[in-house]
């Protein structure tokens, strides 16, 4: 009896062993999980800032995780395009509007004739001679404008619209003396 | 024999270039650049080196050259 209580005992403690064993390795694994976790912590944490000041409380847990990654990301974005700001290149689009077949040869020579035309008349502005004023020479600029892009809207759109976002840079170099005569 | 195909072809190809579609838009263009009442030009009769007559659609016809550098163009 006492050899059997002894055994019973030896393998209860043995079994207790195990278990303690096997709770042990159990016990191992926990840990590893919560080092995923405690990003997003941190993140909820960086969220957490923004939403608040926003008038929006029942929101902000859900959207807040999709947040930051975004707003990391966009951060830089804004930067770039900033440091591209659109350089006026006149030369580039004087010979782009040459080599363009969307305007025939004789509408070309018409219009660089119109172009020089309204040139001379800024010159002679810069010079002194003041009847056409700068606010009257905006009237046949942009005319002159508009008859470029209408003549290449359709068959060089590209152009057109490079032109078009040029308009206001292509006018502060023709109002400018210093600009002009730079150009010319 | 030859000599007869290659003055008719050529002369087929004169014909064909005086009705480009691209050279009466091109006269087109430059009537209207100039601020004269024309719509379209319909046809038109080539006389030399950039110089021409373009009849337009409106029964007005105009003659459209170059001289010194500038284009003229001319009520007839």
């Amino acid at each position: 009896m006492d050899h059997r209580a002894t055994d019973r005992h030896q393998s209860l403690k043995l079994a207790f062993a195990i278990l303690l064993l096997a709770a042990g390795c159990k016990v191992v694994p926990p840990p590893a999980p919560p080092p995923p976790t405690p990003p997003p912590e941190p993140e909820r944490r960086e969220a957490a800032p923004t939403p608040a000041p926003t008038s929006a409380p029942t929101a902000p847990p859900k959207a807040a995780p999709a947040a930051p990654p975004k707003s990391t990301a966009v951060v830089p974005a804004p930067a770039a395009p900033r440091a591209a700001a659109p350089a006026l290149d006149l030369r580039s689009l004087e010979q782009r509007l040459k080599e363009t077949n969307a305007i025939g040869v004789l509408t070309k020579l018409s219009l660089k004739n119109q172009v020089d035309d309204l040139v001379a008349q800024f010159r002679a502005f810069h010079d002194g001679r003041q009847p056409p004023t700068l606010t009257e020479l905006r009237r046949p600029y942009e005319l002159l404008l508009m008859k470029v892009l209408s003549l290449l809207q359709d068959s060089d759109p590209a152009l057109a619209k490079e032109i078009n976002a040029s308009r206001e840079a292509i006018w502060s170099v023709l109002s400018d003396r210093n600009k002009l005569s730079q150009f010319l | 024999m030859k000599r007869i195909l290659f003055v008719v072809s050529l002369a087929a190809s004169i014909a064909t270039a005086a009705d480009d579609p691209k050279q009466r838009q091109d006269l087109t263009a430059v009537i209207a650049l100039n601020g004269k009442p024309c719509g379209e030009v319909v046809s038109y009769v080539v006389q030399a080196d950039n110089d021409y007559v373009a009849t337009c659609k409106d029964g007005n016809r105009y003659r459209v050259h170059v001289k010194d550098g500038r284009v003229i163009v001319e009520k007839q």
